[in-house]
């Protein structure tokens, strides 16, 4: 039972779900910088979770540096140096490898002062709960300063 | 302005914060929407003040907007609050670590 009349009624806001997930940094980098770090294993090892990340073929596969298999998903769209969209299924979890594959996508844009924006978006995680709320928060934000750190300094945050 | 003055400065206001604590929970907000939770909170503010104050945590990049049709959605953006802590907590934590570290090798080298 609700006393307040519909036209009255405050818009009611979204469900609160981390179905889509932003996030974005400034990287004084080129874009060729940025997009090698994003796909060579060599540099995401340093600041992706210590994950080795490399493109196979039309997949985009990460592995730990035990060698066992942590992510692993297809690439939808690929325009380097700008814009990389792929699958995202998170194996390191039983739990979350059960869930559907949810999507990145990397968008590089180039803010002509020796910066870039670089921005990703996780979205597709409705089918996915526990993915997104691992993923969610620290998860991103430690990959993206992290990402930045690398670049800007050429140590990574965590030797 | 620097990156750090423009994060402090957007968060040195509580109804910025209560803006972006209601995007923590409510992930791609509308502008109507975000009215809605300051209004709920009991802030007396119009849509033009929420704006200014949306466009000043945009700038600090604390949010991030996204078009889906005709609405602007937005999302907090939490890399910068990583960054303030990384210049000055991660750093801050490598002394301490390192000083077990050095405990570790002295303890286990003694015969």
């Amino acid at each position: 039972m609700s006393s307040t009349p519909d036209d009255a009624a405050p818009a009611p806001l979204v469900p609160p779900v981390t179905t889509t997930q932003v996030y974005q940094v400034v990287i004084r980098a080129t874009p060729q910088a940025v997009w090698d770090a994003l796909v060579d294993p060599e540099q995401t090892r340093r600041y992706f979770h210590r994950a080795l990340i490399e493109v196979v073929g039309d997949r985009i596969v990460s592995h730990r540096p035990d060698g066992a298999l942590w992510t692993d998903g297809a690439i939808l769209e690929l325009d380097a140096p700008h814009r990389l969209v792929h699958e995202w299924r998170s194996l390191y979890d039983p739990v979350s490898a059960q869930e559907p594959a949810s999507r990145v996508t990397w968008q590089i844009d180039d803010r002509g002062d020796g910066t870039v924006l670089l921005t990703a978006v996780h979205d597709h995680l409705d089918g996915s709960p526990h993915t997104a709320s691992s993923v969610s928060g620290i998860g991103w934000t430690t990959v993206l300063s992290g990402l930045k750190t690398l670049l800007e300094t050429g140590e990574p945050l965590v030797p | 302005m620097e990156d750090d003055d423009r994060v402090f400065k957007a968060l040195a206001d509580p109804t910025r914060r209560l803006l972006l604590d209601t995007l923590l929970a409510h992930p791609g907000a509308s502008l109507t929407e975000l009215e809605s939770a300051v209004a709920a909170e009991g802030v007396t503010m119009t849509r033009f003040g929420v704006m200014k104050h949306l466009k000043v945590l945009t700038e600090a990049g604390l949010v991030v907007t996204r078009r889906d049709g005709r609405r602007t959605l937005h999302h907090l953006n939490p890399v910068p609050v990583q960054l303030v802590h990384d210049r000055w907590i991660t750093r801050f934590t490598e002394g301490p670590a390192q000083v077990l570290a050095d405990l570790k090798h002295t303890l286990e080298d003694q015969p």
